[in-house]
């Protein structure tokens, strides 16, 4: 069928708004960026060219940009351990109850993810104030006080609890996504699990997730990009405190771009951003197997 | 004669039109909302500005400060200003803008007669000239609940040993003693100032070691560091100090959950405020930030600086009408803030028999001044420098450096800084 | 979908009533955990904005403030630029579905020369900080008059949209065989109709999750908002909350207010149209 799937047109004419539409929006700016990242400019007014100087710093002198990424990686791992299978467990529990009873906690389940994180922020300093906050109220009732920490100020406790908030949010998008993703199985190979005998423990992991691979490779790609990509939940929180021990890449490109008027130097962390987040990239998928489909 | 009638209606059209002609100002400030507050304020000086000159219009840009900080530094970029817009006085923000060229300078004369107080104006000269009119007088001081006070069987201290003193009193009616805004970080980069003057009884000394002429390694500046820590383990703030923002310090001062709150003037809007209780308004007050006992800094030497001011952008169109605006707002304004306890104006005020106490004590302690701080170190450098302050003061505040630490952090930072 | 339109499926055949209710127990906690945030907004827009952030997480008032509400509505101009946040939202979900779906297509089936280029764009479009573009965009899209126009924000909605919805849909059409579109080609069937009738309606869940996706990240997007428009009256949704922050001391109880109303409208449009998508999921797995 080489004819159907070889016309040059009609993959063209698919492409094409796409394309056209990242270039516009995000290669261009990109662009600009990579220029300004060779400068020391403060965002507005004059500007000298420096060269790789940013780089050099970032590279060799910049602790922070490194933790950044390993807060980054730590969050991935638990993302993917724990949030990932705990949600699609739970997605296949609600596919097997009373259709009104899925729904509803379905939808009630979303509700972090709909909520602006500005909110959650809020919601979350609130709960793990050291004093008045219900967490370690909670704790110092239950006779708990040497565990009652400051968490979010806490060195030790901080990028537990900001990480919590980060799982504790997107729960409801991996639920979304293994849930419709458990729609993509077609009633007959469901149907055939059955008709084995097999027990729905091994239904499952013989039949249903081998089918629904493409599906948990795409997901498991966006989770890693998302944990790389963090910013609202840690600004509004910790804003990388205490310390920089909980920085995380945007909220660092941002703070030096815009706020220490470090706008070349912000985005030299923006470039080299998207150089580590496009080589994790292709270093998941290449671990998840490739097909001649690729991504 | 009918072309003369032509001629004569054209031209009354046209008249009709002409004085129709709108012009439209676009002005920008961080006074989000506009219905209570120095925003308010603002939209009673515009209506009436525009009652005044038909044929105007005004239209305002406003965000909350960080966003809309970012936005004038894109608009200068793009060359969209706004014609007149509020801003901040400082080395870290105006000067930039000032340096490349995208502020008007104005005429100091202009302004004499609009009894600015002492030093506001000149915190707004660069270079030799005046780029904006101030229009607040922001100090530091500590606010505080008389009932609170009674109840814990304190008094007002006068020296920092008594302040610390009291901690213990609090905690055990279950009180937070002070609280800040911790989580933006400058309020504890200002109470690190005063320290240090509370040492050395010298303002401009954060100045010297800027223009590298003295250190923030010297001993002064490591005593008030260590001073600083000290005060932050004497148990008179909470555990969360560093992630406590602005909203919530200040309602648990106005909840009566705390017994003091460390800020500036513009907060005296507490007295007023109708979220609160009645006995906390009733009970709301302020004192002069306490001395050191053996410190050379002295009870009337006052944190003070003129934070806002309000500028025009040098490709404006409509320079004489920003100017025009300008000089009504400088009328107005100190007259309609202090009315509605809205902000603290930097110009001279003319006191109500309808004062609420703390806003009398305030006009006091501003005038009991003998000696003034201008412009707060964090703000005297460049921005690179005010985010490195920033973040080592967190570090300092969370125990995660010490006293001597942070003070050779400083020095490095200002060393670039003055390279720069 | 798979188990509850099918008689007699009851799910893991051990599990006894006991079981099911301990099921549905554990399943209620859950949910009382998830949906209190959305209890703490309600809550907290009805007080004193006083009141808020003291030592009770939830405060229960005798007088609720509903004039919170009244005053979100009239000075947070929400009918405005709720029109407007519909426009911005419903445009951007519509295109950006449209064109991650022909794109992902695109890069599962077909050989053309662009296609490698699709997938370099694809995967640099995941990893685009927003900071990064705030600047650069503005002086760019200024060149073309898109600043200060809801297309000017439309078009990044759907750049920062396009990535994920095109590896979700990747993801849902690798499950898929060829076997139908090549037969529909045989039988005649030109390309806007095997796409529109054959593989569209197979990819259902994963147009859900676009949907979804799209229009949340969109709703609740303030960044952009703030940074490419300025007449008030083409603002968004997010920026009502805005108007009741003054520079120091700000109206929170009414900002709540704010954030309620704007979290009600996604939530109310999942639950409404959860059936609607299941009906749609479930004719079209009939089909294969």
């Amino acid at each position: 069928m080489k004819g159907l799937f070889g016309n040059e047109k009609v993959s063209a004419a698919l492409v094409l708004p796409g394309l056209l539409v990242i270039i516009f929006s995000l290669v261009v700016p990109v662009g600009f960026a990579a220029y300004y990242s060779l400068t020391n400019w403060q965002g507005f007014g004059k500007f000298h060219v420096v060269g790789l100087a940013n780089y050099r710093q970032i590279l060799s002198a910049d602790p922070v940009f490194w933790r950044a990424l390993m807060n980054a990686f730590i969050l991935m791992v638990i993302t993917i351990v724990i949030q990932n299978p705990v949600a699609f467990a739970l997605a296949a529990v609600l596919s097997h109850i009373t259709e009104k009873a899925s729904r509803i906690f379905r939808t009630v389940f979303f509700v972090p993810a709909v909520l602006s994180l500005v909110v959650v922020a809020k919601l979350w300093v609130s709960i793990f104030n050291p004093t008045y906050g219900i967490l370690n109220k909670v704790l110092v009732a239950v006779g708990l006080k040497s565990i009652a920490f400051s968490w979010l100020s806490n060195p030790h406790t901080a990028l537990g609890a900001v990480i919590w908030i980060i799982i504790w949010q997107g729960f409801g998008w991996a639920l979304l996504f293994y849930y419709t993703g458990l729609m993509t199985v077609p009633r007959e190979i469901e149907e055939a699990t059955r008709v084995d005998g097999a027990g729905w423990l091994q239904a499952y992991l013989r039949v249903i997730i081998p089918f629904m691979f493409p599906v948990i490779s795409a997901v498991l790609v966006i989770d890693v990009i998302s944990c790389l990509k963090q910013m609202e939940l840690i600004f509004l929180t910790t804003a990388g405190g205490p310390g920089m021990l909980t920085q995380f890449v945007s909220v660092y490109l941002y703070q030096k771009a815009f706020v220490a008027g470090q706008y070349g130097y912000g985005n030299a962390l923006s470039v080299l951003f998207v150089i580590v987040a496009v080589g994790v990239t292709l270093v998941v998928q290449r671990l998840l197997g490739r097909n001649d489909d690729s991504l | 004669m009918k072309r003369i009638a032509v001629a004569l209606l054209a031209l009354c059209i046209a008249g009709a039109l002409g004085a129709q002609a709108k012009v439209t100002l676009k002005m920008g400030d961080n006074l989000s909302d506009r219905s209570t507050g120095w925003g308010a304020v603002v939209e009673q000086i515009n209506t009436e500005f525009k009652a005044a000159n038909p044929g105007v219009d005004i239209v305002t840009e406003s965000y909350p400060d960080q966003p809309y900080q970012e936005k004038i530094k894109i608009y200068a970029t793009a060359k969209q200003l706004p014609d007149v817009f509020k801003y901040w006085s400082f080395s870290t923000l105006l000067k930039p803008l000032a340096d490349s060229g995208f502020v008007l300078p104005l005429n100091k004369a202009d302004f004499a007669k609009y009894n600015y107080v002492p030093g506001s104006l000149e915190s707004n000269v660069w270079g030799g000239k005046l780029y904006g009119i101030p229009v607040s007088a922001d100090f530091w001081v500590i606010y505080y609940n008389q009932k609170l006070f009674k109840d814990a069987g304190v008094t007002v201290p006068t020296t920092i040993e008594d302040l610390e003193a009291m901690a213990p009193k609090f905690k055990a009616k279950g009180i937070i003693p002070i609280v800040t805004d911790g989580k933006d970080a400058w309020p504890l980069s200002i109470i690190y100032d005063v320290l240090c003057e509370r040492v050395n009884g010298d303002f401009s000394r954060q100045q010297a070691a800027l223009d590298r002429k003295a250190k923030f390694t010297d001993p002064d500046f490591v005593e008030g560091a260590r001073q600083y820590v000290k005060f932050m383990q004497s148990g008179l703030f909470a555990d969360d100090l560093t992630v406590s923002d602005y909203g919530a310090s200040r309602n648990l001062f106005g909840q009566e959950k705390a017994a003091m709150y460390i800020m500036g003037p513009w907060e005296m809007g507490l007295a007023t405020d109708p979220s609160f209780s009645d006995e906390f308004r009733a009970n709301v007050n302020a004192f002069k930030f306490p001395v050191l006992k053996n410190g050379k800094g002295k009870i009337d030497d006052l944190e003070a600086w003129f934070g806002g001011n309000y500028v025009i952008s040098s490709a404006s169109k409509n320079k004489d009408l920003d100017l025009k605006y300008l000089k009504y707002y400088a009328e107005r304004f100190p007259v309609l803030a202090w009315q509605q306890h809205a902000a603290f104006p930097a110009q001279k005020i003319t006191t109500l028999d309808s004062d609420t106490p703390v806003a009398k004590t305030l006009v006091k302690i501003l005038g009991d001044a003998k000696m003034t701080s201008g412009t707060t170190t964090i703000d005297r450098g460049t921005p690179q420098f005010k985010d490195d302050h920033q973040n080592f003061i967190r570090e300092l505040s969370s125990g995660l450096i010490t006293a001597e630490e942070f003070c050779k952090k400083i020095d490095a930072s200002a060393e670039t800084a003055s390279k720069q | 979908m798979m188990a509850t339109s099918l008689p007699g499926r009851k799910g893991p055949p051990a599990i006894a009533v006991a079981g099911k209710s301990i099921l549905y127990l554990f399943l209620i906690i859950l949910a009382v955990l998830q949906v209190f945030p959305l209890l703490w907004v309600f809550d907290y827009s009805i007080l004193k904005s006083g009141d808020l952030f003291g030592p009770e997480l939830l405060k229960i008032t005798n007088h609720p403030q509903w004039g919170n509400y009244q005053r979100a509505w009239v000075n947070g101009k929400i009918l405005r630029y709720f029109i407007n946040s519909a426009i911005v939202v419903g445009v951007s979900v519509l295109a950006s579905t449209v064109i991650s779906f022909f794109s992902a297509y695109a890069i599962t089936r077909m050989k053309g020369k662009l296609v490698p280029l699709a997938l370099v764009a694809v995967t640099l479009g995941m990893v685009v900080p927003i900071h990064t573009t705030l600047l650069p965009n503005f002086i760019w899209f200024s060149y073309f008059h898109l600043i200060d126009t809801h297309l000017g924000l439309i078009i990044p909605y759907v750049a920062f949209t396009l990535s994920f919805n095109t590896l979700i849909y990747i993801g849902q059409l690798r499950t898929l065989p060829r076997s139908m579109e090549e037969s529909a080609f045989i039988d005649g069937c030109s390309w806007p109709r095997i796409l529109w009738s054959i593989v569209a309606p197979m990819s259902v869940p994963a147009t859900i999750t676009v949907f979804v996706m799209t229009f949340l990240n969109n709703w609740n997007e303030f960044i952009m908002a703030y940074t490419y428009i300025a007449t008030d009256n083409l603002r968004t949704l997010p920026f009502a909350i805005i108007k009741f922050q003054g520079e120091y001391s700000s109206d929170y109880a009414v900002q709540f207010a704010c954030m309620f109303l704007v979290a009600v409208v996604p939530l109310v449009l999942y639950f409404i149209f959860s059936r609607q998508i299941m009906a749609g999921a479930t004719a079209g797995a009939l089909k294969g």
